[in-house]
């Protein structure tokens, strides 16, 4: 399982828009945050969540142990199972 | 969290040298329009080598005020080219670092940020960048000591879900610096540990418990 938890505010409310997009994703919460999981690996478009790069480089709150970022740039956030 | 009751007020003074006096009164009272309140005129007291000294305020709101040394017949310590009146850097300090040192100004509204920027702009000081960060948009410069001045607004009011989060933040990063080795991505793997031990409960939490545990 590799998940990923994003607090829901304002700005980060198209990482979890855009992360539901992808059938293979789900979406749910955990008190105020958002928690975002799946299976295999979670890929984020930056562009299509409409976040600026001090939003977006700064939206994860908490990642578990068996996941890991292995991209977070200007062009996407992927975690992968670790 | 803290069970203390918290009783301070706010900035009574933040204080830094200076060696022009003159490029300081005009910079914050003349430019941005920061009245002077306050002065002490002094001669040297106390360690045999103090000079004569004035300390000077101005008002940045809210009766909170920046205030200034003058030490007359003092040189500038710094000769490095690099820093400001207060401390100089080698060649060897990234420039990330020497800029992290600022003092922020709050103004309520994008029209009150944009007034200071035109004052700005028409003086020697123009803004150097204007930035959306996270929650606030800021406008810099730095003064005539050098000093990085920021004056920024709320884009939004911050929620309790971000103070909830702040703290979760400040207690996974307790934890990892205890440890060898500290990085943000230990710092987020504890942190989503406290999330899924705190977080859940924190909706049940009554108004005003935010964040504990």
């Amino acid at each position: 399982m590799t998940a990923l938890y994003v607090l829901d505010v304002p700005e980060n409310t198209g990482i979890a828009t855009v992360a539901a997009e992808d059938p293979a994703v789900s979406v749910g919460r955990i008190g105020p945050y958002f928690e975002i999981t799946a299976s295999g690996a979670i890929t984020i478009d930056r562009r299509a969540t409409g976040c600026r790069h001090a939003v977006w480089y700064s939206a994860v709150a908490g990642l578990p142990r068996d996941s890991r970022i292995t991209q977070h740039d200007k062009n996407a956030l992927r975690v992968e199972p670790a | 969290m803290t069970s203390l009751d918290h009783r301070v007020k706010g900035v009574d003074h933040a204080a830094f040298p200076t060696f022009d006096p003159a490029g300081t009164v005009h910079f914050y009272r003349d430019v941005l329009g920061f009245p002077v309140v306050h002065s002490i005129c002094a001669v040297g007291w106390g360690p045999e080598d103090h000079p004569d000294f004035i300390h000077f305020f101005f008002d940045i709101g809210d009766g909170d005020r920046i205030a200034f040394f003058y030490y007359f017949g003092a040189e500038a310590f710094n000769q490095t080219g690099r820093g400001d009146a207060y401390a100089g850097f080698g060649p060897e300090v990234p420039l990330y670092f020497i800029r992290s040192r600022h003092l922020a100004i709050h103004v309520d509204s994008y029209e009150d940020l944009m007034e200071y920027r035109r004052r700005l702009d028409a003086s020697r000081w123009p803004v150097e960048m204007q930035i959306q960060h996270e929650t606030i948009e800021s406008i810099y410069t730095h003064d005539p000591n050098g000093y990085l001045v920021e004056i920024t607004r709320a884009m939004r009011p911050v929620t309790p879900a971000e103070d909830l989060d702040a703290n979760l933040t400040i207690d996974a990063l307790l934890d990892v610096v205890a440890e060898p080795g500290p990085s943000l991505a230990k710092l987020l793997a504890r942190k989503a540990e406290l999330i899924v031990e705190r977080a859940a409960q924190w909706e049940l939490a009554p108004a005003g418990d935010e964040g504990r545990p």
